[in-house]
């Protein structure tokens, strides 16, 4: 154990790096682990370079805080769960063995408090037993109101990273991608499979997670077509990449396959070069939509379920080899490596090569007698057949292994136990094909006893899987799938015959013996007495616990999976999840294929929000829709209000004022000289057609067939339910020629509307319809002294009201500009609403401010438009309607037309018995009987405040302001028979225990007679 | 009050504007190398028409007017000197002439055409902008599903396009024989976009030129 001597923070000075075999050199990579200083090679991962200085502990179990080391050397990584960086860029929960390093990486445990070799929950550990499945649930369950004091501490104690509190600096990014082929997976089968594609001719994408192509390979000593395996996959790489037609993504993760062949990648731009990047985008995710897939994710190596397996030091076979071949490093002395199968042989050859000791291959088969046995034994290496490792000793790192006979089924202890001095186990349980993104798609994973796994089930996208994520280990086997996966699917997006174009490549490898399938290593003792046998090692789930959930009732796999936490942690159950469900199995008494797999969802690994939000994030989060003087407005100093999308000027504070002051001052300049407003973001259709007039008196509760040019009609819109849902003005234009106003906020739901009755229910009419809501800004210049300014600029139109009345419109010349004006107010005051096309927007506005400055003219936003045409009772749809409301409602029968030839859109329905109900909430305004006192908006209505609650309510506000025109609050309500309450007091209760009491008034505020815009 | 009419082009207040993530501050925009330029197109005439495709007079007519074939093949547009008439849906087209007058296109439009249409002008809603550069193919992808690289490619009179969701808002997106893109895109999202495409091409070194 001299090169893992325990210091006391277990980590090594610079200079000593134990497990780094001397033939691999490369540049030196300064890092930090935990605060201490460590020195890796390029090309390293975290977890390599751990490994070489030695590093044993590098994390806490979750419940338990049980010393955990690196155990595997990719995406099943269960313990080295790292929190990288600090500060804004923090990232948390990355597994070591994805982490690549680079110069200056922090990185540090995200389990264990204080310290990862001092974990107060550890004491927790030696009471493992006392901690059984679902223990939280049953042991904090009462009282319940402390539940949330209890979850703040147990969430604190198992610790799952910090997210950083700091705005992200990094940028992300979306591309959408469209291919006809797309490879997943970059090992032996992805890679003739993306080059079969590429000989066709189609589009091709293929992905890997790694930094490098190759999978399996970059950890082989094998020979294809003569060269060593990684040399292979470097010439075929340089190939692919000739290709005009290939996109090669190598550190990207497809992470999710969704309908139609819709898959998600996420790649990782520069997260290998340092923690921040300012220039470059961090991580991007291609969308891409694929004619056809071809899975060729591989498959993990399954760990094996003995007593306290989850000691640092106990390793995946494969993992081994990896870190041996693949990176140069040698993680331990004095291996022993414990097999089902004569896959994991290979370890024992590898191992061999680094010149440290093989202690013995310990086989629970009885009878191994494969090739590659024979080659392990010719070295001199013990091989203990028809034996079990039923438990591993030591703390922080393995001391020993106990080693029995087993019987042949693999179910009990048949003999006397030994122990082998050891500090490193690599244990295989056989291998378990990578299903999942076929899972995603819905496919149901099969089991097959022949393989000892699942294989992907019948496919039901245009999808299919090639390698080890479909059963076949070999290479050979491997090889041949891909390529033929790659040239049918090429040929079935419609490129090439089908047939594979490359010569089969030449491999060389072991015939392998059957393995013994063996889910749970026997002990001496019974599942629930022997030490822990670990299942799932990030949740700490045991064999006893999955039994012992068995006991309590549960039996549905996904039951027992959310009661154990079992494949819960952010390795989503690749390493534990086959073991913990033939356990169940076994458990249950029934077969694995009865029991069956949880289903895998997306995210294959996680994947981090600021990915996912790409670059629809601060201004760019929602699109801001600007008129032609928006950059007047923000010179003016306007509060702006989204309406919509759109941004409108609120109000024009000046100095000093309040949003109060500034309202009040801009309605009275108004009511007594002139204000001009931004009218622009109106909905604008324009209407065309000889059934013009026909439909839109359709669509409208009231008639437009008298509509003569040069004249502009007020209507309301209705749904088929009677309720309305927009309103506005309609111009005649011409013969068969309108122009339909919409709301703001309605523009494009109308638009969609009348298309949908035009083409669905009317297509005889004869109407085309379309949108000019760009085309035209609108400048409204409303108050007693709107005539005189707009005489300043426009010459070519008498403007007196004999030739210009009230609801009309004219062409003219407004500043030199061709506009268009209505004579349409809402704010009862004389108004003229200039048009001009949006280019001419500012210039014409400025020169109607400047026209107007001698009656010092004054831009108002649309707070003051509210209060304004509420004075006038005017109402807002959606704001005192809210899709329960009838024309009747609204006091606005006068715009139904009661005569008109042909039925309207919400008419029948006008004459239901629930619409000519007498106590429907009906429009009233409300005048406080304090002047000040301005009534909430939504304010609840109770004709009696002094009833107990509940109270029975009758109605509510729906606008409120305070009118300086008048001199007191104004608002306007829904009130159950409201118009037939008149004069009545009612009462706002509101939540601060304040009553307010108003009276019913006439909606109709300011100028009943409705003189001052008629003049 | 002056009498020069100013008039502001949608992306008026972008003009000069430019990104580009790795660049030292103190370069000015024209020694910046930018794999995407965004030029602005001169105010133009743009026209929505309606008509009957299966019309052979009113097909005629448009041609014979605008001296450009009506485009009846869905996705394509056409070109003759400086009039593009793109299609936008089986019964509507998008006329777009670059410094044409819109009222007078309108008049002779209405004058030759019969029967059931609808000419409208929305010159001042609208703008053509062109995205040229080697960046120009990724930020469309990093914008839109559509598969623009999915086309064939245009000649110099006739070539695809396709109305589309472009970043959050939509945009008529064609493509020309140069490799290069137009956009025609809503006066009102166009600040938007404009910070949309400066933000998307920064990696590349993106600015926005006045046509």
């Amino acid at each position: 154990m001299s090169s893992n001597r325990e210091s006391p923070n277990q980590v090594r000075p610079n200079q000593e790096r134990p497990n780094r075999l001397p033939t691999h050199t490369g540049t030196a990579i300064d890092f930090t682990f935990n605060g201490v200083a460590l020195q890796g090679i390029a090309g390293d991962t975290l977890a390599s370079a751990l490994l070489a200085n030695g590093v044993n502990v590098v994390g806490r179990s979750f419940k338990y805080g049980r010393p955990r080391g690196i155990f595997g050397h990719g995406a099943e990584e269960p313990n080295g769960i790292i929190q990288l960086g600090s500060g804004a860029g923090t990232v948390p929960n990355l597994k070591a063995t994805q982490v690549e390093l680079y110069q200056g990486l922090e990185a540090s445990s995200v389990n264990g408090w204080p310290s990862v070799n001092f974990d107060v929950m550890g004491l927790v550990g030696a009471f493992g037993r006392l901690m059984p499945p679902g223990f939280y649930y049953k042991t904090f369950m009462y009282p319940k109101k402390l539940w949330m004091t209890y979850e703040h501490f147990i969430r604190k104690a198992a610790g799952l990273g910090a997210t950083p509190v700091e705005a992200d600096p990094d940028s992300y990014d979306k591309l959408n991608q469209h291919c006809d082929v797309l490879v997943v997976g970059a090992g032996p089968a992805g890679l003739v499979a993306a080059r079969e594609a590429a000989r066709t001719g189609a589009r091709v994408i293929i992905a890997d997670e790694q930094s490098e192509f190759g999978g399996s390979l970059l950890a082989s000593k094998q020979s294809i077509d003569g060269l060593l395996a990684t040399d292979w996959v470097a010439s075929l790489a340089t190939e692919l990449k000739a290709y005009s037609n290939v996109q090669l993504l190598p550190r990207s993760t497809v992470f999710g396959y969704y309908d139609h062949n819709f898959l998600t990648i996420l790649e990782r731009r520069t997260d290998h070069l340092g923690l921040t990047s300012a220039h470059q985008v961090r991580q991007r995710i291609h969308r891409v939509r694929a004619a056809q897939v071809v899975l060729a994710t591989g498959a993990f190596e399954r760990p094996l379920v003995f007593a306290h397996n989850d000691i640092p030091g106990v390793m995946l076979a494969s993992s081994v080899s990896t870190y041996v071949n693949r990176y140069g490093v040698a993680p331990g002395n004095k291996l022993v490596l414990f097999t089902t199968n004569d896959n994991a042989y290979q370890t024992a050859l590898d191992w061999h090569q680094t010149g440290r000791e093989v202690v013995a291959v310990i086989d629970t088969r009885a009878d191994p007698s494969g090739d590659i046995v024979a080659a392990v034994k010719a070295l001199g290496i013990d091989v203990i057949a028809g034996h079990g490792l039923i438990e591993a000793q030591g703390r922080k790192r393995v001391k020993r292994a106990l080693i029995a006979p087993i019987n042949k089924a693999g179910t009990e202890v048949s003999g006397a136990v030994r122990a082998l001095d050891c500090d490193l186990i690599a244990c295989s349980g056989g291998w378990s094909p990578a299903v999942h993104l076929s899972s995603h798609t819905g496919a149901k994973p099969i089991w097959d006893e022949s393989i000892v796994g699942f294989r992907p089930g019948k496919s039901i996208q245009q999808e299919r899987s090639a390698g080890a994520c479909r059963g076949t280990f070999d290479l050979a086997g491997c090889l041949a799938e891909g390529a033929s996966a790659g040239a049918v699917a090429a040929s079935l997006s419609g490129y090439g015959e089908g047939n594979r174009q490359f010569p089969v490549c030449a491999v060389e490898e072991f015939a392998e013996q059957p393995q013994q399938a063996l889910f749970l290593v026997p002990h001496t003792k019974s599942t629930s007495r022997a030490p822990s046998q670990f299942v799932d090692f990030q949740l700490d789930v045991s064999a006893s616990a999955i039994e012992l959930a068995v006991r309590e009732g549960f039996e549905s796999v996904e039951h027992v999976k959310r009661y154990t936490a079992l494949g819960f942690g952010t390795d989503q159950g690749k390493l534990g999840n086959i073991n913990g469900m033939a356990i169940l199995a076994n458990a249950l008494e029934q077969s694995i294929a009865e029991t069956g797999t949880t289903i895998f969802r997306p995210s294959y690994t996680p994947t981090t929000f600021g990915a996912i939000a790409g670059r629809d994030v601060n201004n760019l989060f929602d699109p801001e829709r600007y008129t032609a003087m928006h950059r007047w407005h923000q010179e003016r100093g306007a509060e702006f209000e989204n309406v919509g999308q759109w941004k409108r000027p609120w109000f024009f504070p000046q100095q000093g004022e309040t949003m109060q002051d500034a309202v009040n001052r801009e309605g009275l300049a108004v009511r007594n000289s002139v204000g001009i407003l931004d009218a622009t973001t109106l909905g604008k259709i324009d209407i065309q057609g000889p059934d013009a007039a026909e439909f839109i008196t359709r669509m409208y509760s009231n008639s437009y067939l008298k509509l003569a040019p040069g004249k502009c009609r007020y209507g309301v819109m209705l749904k088929e339910d009677g309720m309305i849902f927009d309103d506005g003005v309609c111009a005649c234009l011409g013969e068969n020629h309108y122009l339909m106003f919409t709301t703001t906020g309605g523009a494009a739901g109308v638009l969609a509307w009348l298309e949908l009755w035009q083409q669905t229910e009317w297509p005889d009419l004869q109407v085309y319809f379309t949108s000019v809501t760009d085309h035209w800004t609108t400048a409204t210049v409303t108050g007693p002294n709107a005539r005189k300014v707009i005489a300043k600029v426009c010459s070519d139109i008498e403007l007196s009201n004999e030739n210009f009345a009230f609801m009309d419109w004219r062409d003219g010349t407004v500043a030199g500009v061709k506009a268009r004006i209505f004579r349409i107010s809402f704010t009862g005051e004389l108004s003229y609403e200039v048009n001009v096309p949006a280019h001419y927007g500012r210039h014409v506005w400025e020169a109607l401010m400047a026209a107007g400055e001698e009656f010092n003219i004054t831009p108002y936003g649309t707070e003051t438009m509210h209060v304004l045409r509420a004075e006038k009772g005017f109402i807002i749809v959606g704001q005192d309607t809210d899709g329960s409301m009838t024309p009747a409602d609204m006091n606005m029968d006068w715009v139904v037309g009661k005569n008109k030839t042909f039925s309207f859109i919400g008419k029948r329905s006008l004459q239901r018995s629930d619409m000519l109900r007498q106590n429907r909430k009906q429009l009233v305004g409300l005048k406080t009987l304090q002047a000040e006192t301005v009534l909430p908006e939504g304010a609840q209505i109770v004709f009696d405040d002094k009833q107990a609650i509940p109270m029975s309510m009758q109605g509510h506000v729906t606008s409120s302001y305070y009118s300086a025109s008048l001199g007191h609050s104004i608002a306007l309500a829904v009130v159950k028979g409201g118009h037939s309450r008149l004069g009545q007091i009612v009462h706002c209760p509101l939540a601060d225990g304040r009553s307010i009491a108003a009276e019913i008034v006439s909606s109709v505020f300011y100028d009943p007679q409705g003189e001052r815009h008629h003049v | 009050m002056s009498n020069v009419i100013k008039l502001e082009s949608p992306l008026n207040y972008f003009h000069g504007s430019f990104n580009k993530s790795s660049a030292p501050e103190r370069l000015f925009n024209d020694q910046i190398d930018c794999d995407l330029v965004i030029k602005e197109a001169p105010l133009s005439a743009h026209l929505n028409l309606r008509g009957n495709a299966d019309d052979s007079h009113f097909c005629s007519a448009v041609a014979k007017v605008l001296a450009v074939a009506l485009p009846l093949q869905p996705g394509t547009y056409q070109r003759n000197a400086n009039t593009s008439i793109y299609w936008l849906g089986p019964s509507e087209w998008l006329i777009v002439q670059e410094g044409g007058d819109a009222a007078a296109i309108e008049a002779r439009l209405r004058e030759s055409l019969e029967g059931h249409i609808s000419i409208v002008d929305v010159s001042g809603g609208q703008t053509c902008i062109n995205l040229r550069g080697v960046a120009v193919a990724t930020v469309l992808k990093k914008s839109s599903i559509y598969d623009f690289e999915g086309w064939a490619a245009a000649t110099p009179n006739s070539g695809r396009v396709a109305q589309t969701p472009f970043a959050k808002a939509s945009a008529a997106v064609s493509n020309r024989s140069d490799g290069s893109y137009d956009l025609v895109i809503r006066r009102s999202f166009a600040d938007y976009l404009a910070q949309w495409l400066l933000d998307a091409g920064a990696e590349f070194g993106v600015r926005i030129e006045q046509g």
